[in-house]
């Protein structure tokens, strides 16, 4: 207990603590550094910016993680058995999840670019459309571009821990219903949902909080525009304090963006906990 | 015969002293450059090392570390002798008293007396000097002259308005397929600030405000540039890609030989030179709205002696060193790289190529804006520059863009 207790101290409450204390002050890169209260509070409630990059934030999640949590499980129950081209797919799937998503959102950015991606070619090839789409001229393409982009590169993450979530169940309870005459859909329905509702909240957790911190993938593939309809909390956050050099601005920001994470972290683990128990 | 040894031994023992001098008394400086600004720096710290017994070490920082690397550096007292960066950062700088005070020695300097203009401003706070001029860069026209003659324009007479750009652009989309007329990066806010402001600054507008009070965006030659990009956008003189381009094709672009007329930098002569020898095209000033005006944004590195260097006297004459003549032309102009002396310019290794005369020589008639904040106003993906561009450009609310930027910008001015 004790070493646990002075790792997180060390890790966690110190370096919370610090930024608790800067955000109080008017900390710059460029100098100042004095005590200026709640300021810095009053300021994030008046900034229209942060609101509206929380507001994307908040949608990107709430679009992302479903698809992520559906898709991930869907390839989990096609590929649970442990066959050699299953295992294989599984693999496949599974490879993007080890490259980096910066390297990943650059592959993107390329593969997407109107003028030598290769998307555009096939889809202009196959006359799907008759001139190459500029997706990140407009902030509905943008984000869609970026949701295709993380889809492939997580994916394989949620199915691996369901693959695993599966696995785990007592393959008697999986033959005997079968014995009962339940058709596999009611058996995914009725056995395979239920027993994997622990590994549901936990692949739903990463999944969210991942995305309420998303930052790389829209640097690298919107650079947050067009007119920074696409900035994403972190990004701000980004922005004020390395761009703007606001650093006790920025660790406002980001205190706040850990308050409302852990709220919604709080809830969904309560929820779920609840429809675990009944 | 004791006598001669003793005459040997001590002669020997005076070389081996003095070459121990030699090396114990020639100093080691360090120095930062921006990632940018590497090949430049590499070329006159070289020169240095090459005649001179103290020796610099050249570290490059990433354009976008240099900032947070040199003010946590300064708070740390963990400097390098000498920085070298973005010159627009100079007056945050300044004002954060990062940099020593070079005052005395500069203007003691008769090479001082003839750095660009641009320079001496914006390395000036509050009556003191703080660097000079380093690595410097310029913004110019390049138009493509094979396109103006397939297109049965004179290829010898490159626009002088921008109203003449915006129809010789015509007439070279009117050649079809994928050339187009004109070439800007629309996603880009330090591309534009470097190309496109000094079309408007050559019409009489005035950019960015100094403090909150100050006035931004002042003059018609804002609207009427803006104007004239939405119609060439709207008329598809431009490449679609161009709305999207975060920088990335700023260079590339131009060197397919597809683009007809682009606003670039000095630094894309050498690329082209180099990458595309085949390719022919002219160099002249970035005009306004009326015949005759002319203007560019100087950019480049500053060299300046952060506080807490270690070789403050040596530092100092390193930064009067890459002033002379010496350095300005065997260590710049020697390699295609821009004096920071305007009156240079006319040098050996530029007369072979008149395109490099006119590109130093735009550093004569260049601007570049002594404001803070510059980062917050101009660089950021959400700055009140690039927004007001891709609102006008892109939108077509002209008037709404500038009224949005002005305001923005004078708030940004007045934190």
């Amino acid at each position: 207990m004790a070493p646990a207790l002075v790792f997180v101290g060390l890790f966690v409450m110190i370096p919370l603590g610090q930024l608790v204390a800067i955000s109080l002050t008017d900390r710059s890169l460029l100098g100042g550094d004095r005590f200026i209260g709640l300021a810095n509070y009053w300021r994030i409630w008046g900034d229209s910016s942060f609101w509206r990059a929380l507001e994307f934030t908040a949608k990107y999640t709430l679009i992302l993680t479903p698809i992520l949590m559906v898709l991930g499980f869907a390839l989990a129950l096609l590929t649970v058995e442990n066959t050699p081209l299953k295992r294989l797919t599984r693999t496949i799937v599974f490879l993007p999840v080890v490259i980096g998503l910066a390297s990943s959102s650059l592959l993107w950015f390329w593969l997407l670019d109107e003028q030598v991606g290769l998307l555009n070619k096939l889809l202009v090839d196959l006359h799907i459309i008759h001139e190459p789409i500029v997706w990140f001229a407009n902030a509905n393409s943008a984000f869609w571009a970026v949701v295709i982009s993380i889809t492939w590169k997580v994916v394989g993450f949620g199915m691996v821990l369901f693959v695993a979530g599966i696995q785990s169940i007592n393959a008697d309870i999986l033959e005997a219903a079968l014995m009962d005459g339940a058709s596999y859909w009611k058996r995914v329905r009725l056995i395979i949902v239920p027993l994997t509702r622990r590994v549901m909240l936990l692949a739903t957790l990463i999944s969210a909080i991942g995305s309420m911190l998303a930052f790389d993938q829209f640097y690298i593939m919107t650079s947050g525009g067009p007119r920074g309809e696409t900035f994403t909390a972190v990004y701000w956050i980004y922005q004020n304090s390395f761009i703007s050099f606001r650093l006790g601005y920025g660790a406002a920001l980001s205190i706040v963006l850990t308050l409302i994470i852990l709220v919604f972290a709080t809830m969904q683990i309560a929820l779920t906990a609840r429809s675990v128990e009944t | 015969m004791t006598m001669r040894r003793t005459c040997g031994a001590l002669a020997a023992m005076l070389i081996a002293s003095s070459a121990f001098a030699t090396v114990a008394f020639a100093d080691t400086m360090t120095m930062w450059v921006r990632a940018s600004g590497t090949n430049a720096a590499a070329h006159l710290v070289n020169l240095w090392n090459a005649t001179h017994g103290d020796k610099i070490e050249l570290t490059t920082i990433p354009d976008n570390q240099m900032v947070t690397k040199l003010a946590t550096g300064v708070q740390a007292g963990e400097v390098p002798d000498l920085v070298s960066f973005d010159l627009i950062y100079m007056p945050d700088f300044m004002k954060a008293g990062f940099l020593i005070d070079l005052t005395a020695e500069l203007k003691a300097d008769p090479n001082y007396a003839s750095v660009a203009q641009a320079y001496k401003d914006i390395a000036t706070y509050e009556g003191k000097i703080y660097g000079a001029g380093f690595t410097p860069d310029v913004s110019i026209l390049v138009w493509n002259k094979d396109l103006f003659k397939k297109a049965g324009l004179d290829p010898d007479k490159p626009p002088r308005t921008i109203g003449e750009i915006h129809a010789d652009a015509k007439k070279i989309r009117a050649l079809g397929g994928d050339i187009y007329g004109f070439y800007f990066s629309g996603a880009c806010p330090g591309c534009n600030i470097f190309t496109t402001s000094p079309m408007m600054v050559a019409a009489g507008s005035k950019m960015l405000p100094a403090n909150g009070n100050d006035t931004a965006l002042t003059g018609e030659g804002v609207k009427d540039v803006l104007e004239t990009f939405k119609e060439m956008w709207d008329e598809g003189l431009v490449p679609k890609s161009a709305q999207t381009d975060n920088g990335a094709n700023f260079t590339a672009e131009f060197k397919t030989g597809k683009i007809g007329i682009q606003g670039t930098g000095g630094f894309l002569l050498s690329e082209l030179k180099k990458d595309v020898p085949n390719l022919n095209f002219g160099v002249t000033f970035l005009p306004g709205v009326k015949e005759g005006q002319v203007s560019s944004f100087v950019g480049g590195d500053v060299v300046a002696i952060p506080k807490g260097s270690k070789h403050v006297p040596l530092a100092k004459k390193f930064i009067a060193w890459e002033l002379t003549d010496e350095a300005q032309l065997e260590g710049l102009a020697k390699n295609n790289i821009l004096p920071s002396r305007p009156a240079l310019a006319n040098n050996k290794y530029f007369a072979a190529d008149p395109r490099v005369i006119v590109t130093a020589k735009a550093l004569g008639v260049g601007y570049v804006p002594w404001v803070y904040h510059f980062a917050d106003m101009v660089n950021s993906d959400s700055s009140p520059w690039i927004n007001m561009l891709q609102r006008a450009i892109f939108d077509g609310d002209v008037d709404g863009a500038i009224k949005e930027g002005r305001e923005k910008m004078k708030e940004i001015a007045g934190e």
